[in-house]
């Protein structure tokens, strides 16, 4: 299968259930609800060392946001249900209650699972919080040197779906760059998608284990790195001497489905060859998204 | 089963009708006979709803009802769902105790609606009432948990001993409003009598008016200007006679 000469491998993309909570921070304007969302999502680019996978899935109007203010919308994942309060806990205590003129609200409040994080980081309020009831749903007022914040008492955890991804084999890494940047701006804001690497891309995609150090859990993927092509069992085709990968979390399969699609497609450019994906044999992770199928969908009939 | 009950006055009230039994979460399980058949007491002695009511629908949580109900007290005492509306004016203790469900009176209220009664600790404890008109004196007095608003003026006593919940007053507010509140929010935004037990804390945007005014506005059509829900407040800190956790939002202007 080919789209504008490039080829999509016959492959598939092997993604984990994962947890996930929407968190809406409004502010004064754009600019602070920005801020407040970019540092929360800061060093969160895989649970190998970050505990958690977030990103912005997309900013909000005013008349998106409960308080009427411009809002942004985050998505947080982690392995397991148990972690994920505590990582919340940490960050929005951390860089959303410590943020100037934001405000905290809760993206997914139709889920039955609900998380205690807003309980929890009243407690900063040294008694002197004071909760509010509005619309059926508790809302706690922590007073700070600036005025008031203002968090949801609970918020609410589903299912995941985190690790979909796709790579770009490329002639060269420019040319690697320029797709992947061409995919990002084609899958952001995809609703219940997002990108957690550094401007949504990752130029370390890994292997499980290590072929030397006992201890290491994911290195570096060596099929795919086009220095070593020559001293390993490389999966490059000749002609290929840069690869990127995108990584997407999301909240369901369509979601990831949907702009993967997209990404893919505008990838397909000059100076990409393949566009294949990581997985492992299709046993560890219960989400498989083979390209052919995904981007056979997109075609016209 | 019908979309709603409505109850219509037969003919003017001229006494006192203890209407303590008209309480909409209990009216799912009610046929029409049923319902006429509550009792009530009208001038002192014994009758039935529907010897002033005529009865339309059966089996709703959701009770509309007609006419002048000055002389009604207790409307909705005790109820812990369902919706109340009255088309009209409703006497004193509308609401009185309740736990949840929504009270909307269109017209004024009497006294001690959201209240407690007599001798109780704690007046409502959850749901809430929206009044457009004025209310009566000692509105949400002992109110536990909830949420009253009134588009008009309020009388004395406004949130008298309030242990928490929210009144939101658009008129302005008689003497004690707040006295002996322990904590709980009382925002106005006309003039408000405040006891000389609250102390002045700052001059601020609060973040969950915003969310409560907007909820307001869309919840019950409530006239909220966008000054007000992005406007500045003075926060008054009491009462510092009791737990001194309650607060009085007087509006500030934009």
């Amino acid at each position: 299968m080919q789209i504008d000469g490039v080829t999509i491998a016959d492959t598939f993309a092997e993604a984990f259930t994962m947890r996930a909570a929407r968190v809406v921070i409004t502010g004064k304007n754009a600019r602070w609800a920005r801020q407040a969302a970019t540092t929360m999502t800061g060093f969160a680019t895989s649970v190998i060392g970050c505990k958690c996978e977030a990103g912005i899935e997309r900013e909000l109007s005013e008349r998106e946001t409960l308080d009427g203010r411009p809002g942004v919308s985050v998505l947080l994942l982690t392995m397991d249900k148990d972690s994920l309060p505590q990582r919340l806990i940490e960050r929005l205590g951390q860089t959303v209650l410590t943020c100037p003129t934001t405000a905290c609200f809760d993206g997914l409040p139709d889920a039955p699972d609900r998380l205690p994080v807003g309980k929890a980081l009243r407690v900063f309020g040294d008694g002197f919080q004071a909760s509010k009831v509005i619309g059926g749903r508790r809302y706690w007022r922590i007073p700070v040197m600036e005025g008031e914040f203002l968090v949801a008492e609970t918020f609410g955890m589903q299912k995941g779906v985190g690790g979909g991804n796709f790579l770009i084999l490329a002639e060269d890494a420019d040319s690697a760059l320029a797709a992947a940047e061409a995919a990002v701006d084609a899958m952001r804001h995809h609703p219940g998608v997002i990108l957690p690497f550094p401007g949504g891309i990752a130029r370390s995609g890994t292997k499980v284990g290590s072929k030397r150090y006992s201890t290491m859990i994911a290195t570096t993927n060596d099929a795919f790195s086009p220095t070593l092509r020559a001293i390993t069992e490389s999966e490059l085709p000749d002609g290929v001497n840069g690869v990127l990968e995108i990584v997407l979390d999301g909240l369901d399969v369509p979601s990831i489905e949907a702009a993967m699609r997209a990404g893919i497609r505008a990838a397909c450019r000059r100076g990409v060859r393949v566009i294949s994906a990581g997985n492992y044999g299709g046993k560890l992770g219960p989400h498989h998204f083979p390209l052919r199928r995904i981007m056979g969908a997109a075609a016209p009939a | 089963m019908s979309d709603q009950v409505v109850l219509t006055l037969r003919a003017p009230l001229e006494h006192r009708l203890e209407a303590d039994a008209i309480v909409p979460d209990r009216f799912p399980a009610l046929g029409a006979r049923a319902i006429a058949g509550l009792p009530v007491w009208y001038g002192g002695r014994p009758a039935t709803v529907g010897d002033l009511f005529t009865v339309t629908g059966e089996r709703s949580e959701r009770v509309l009802m007609h006419g002048d109900l000055t002389w009604a007290v207790g409307l909705g005492t005790g109820m812990v769902g369902g919706e109340l509306v009255i088309e009209g004016a409703a006497g004193r203790d509308a609401g009185l105790a309740m736990a949840g469900g929504v009270i909307e009176i269109r017209g004024t209220a009497g006294d001690n609606a959201g209240g407690a009664a007599p001798g109780a600790s704690r007046g409502m404890t959850g749901g809430e009432i929206v009044i457009r008109g004025n209310a009566g004196a000692d509105t949400g007095a002992r109110m536990r948990r909830g949420l009253i608003a009134v588009t008009g003026d309020a009388g004395q006593g406004t949130g008298r001993g309030m242990i928490a919940g929210t009144v939101v007053l658009f008129g302005a507010a008689g003497a004690g409003t707040g006295r002996w509140i322990k904590r709980g929010s009382i925002v106005s935004f006309g003039a408000v009598a405040r006891p000389a037990s609250f102390r002045y804390a700052c001059t601020y945007r609060p973040p969950h008016i915003r969310l409560l005014l907007r909820y307001l506005a869309t919840r019950y059509g409530l006239p909220v200007t966008d000054s007000q829900v992005a406007g500045r407040y003075h926060r008054y800190s009491g009462d510092l006679a009791e737990l001194g956790k309650g607060e009085i939002l007087e509006w500030a202007g934009a």
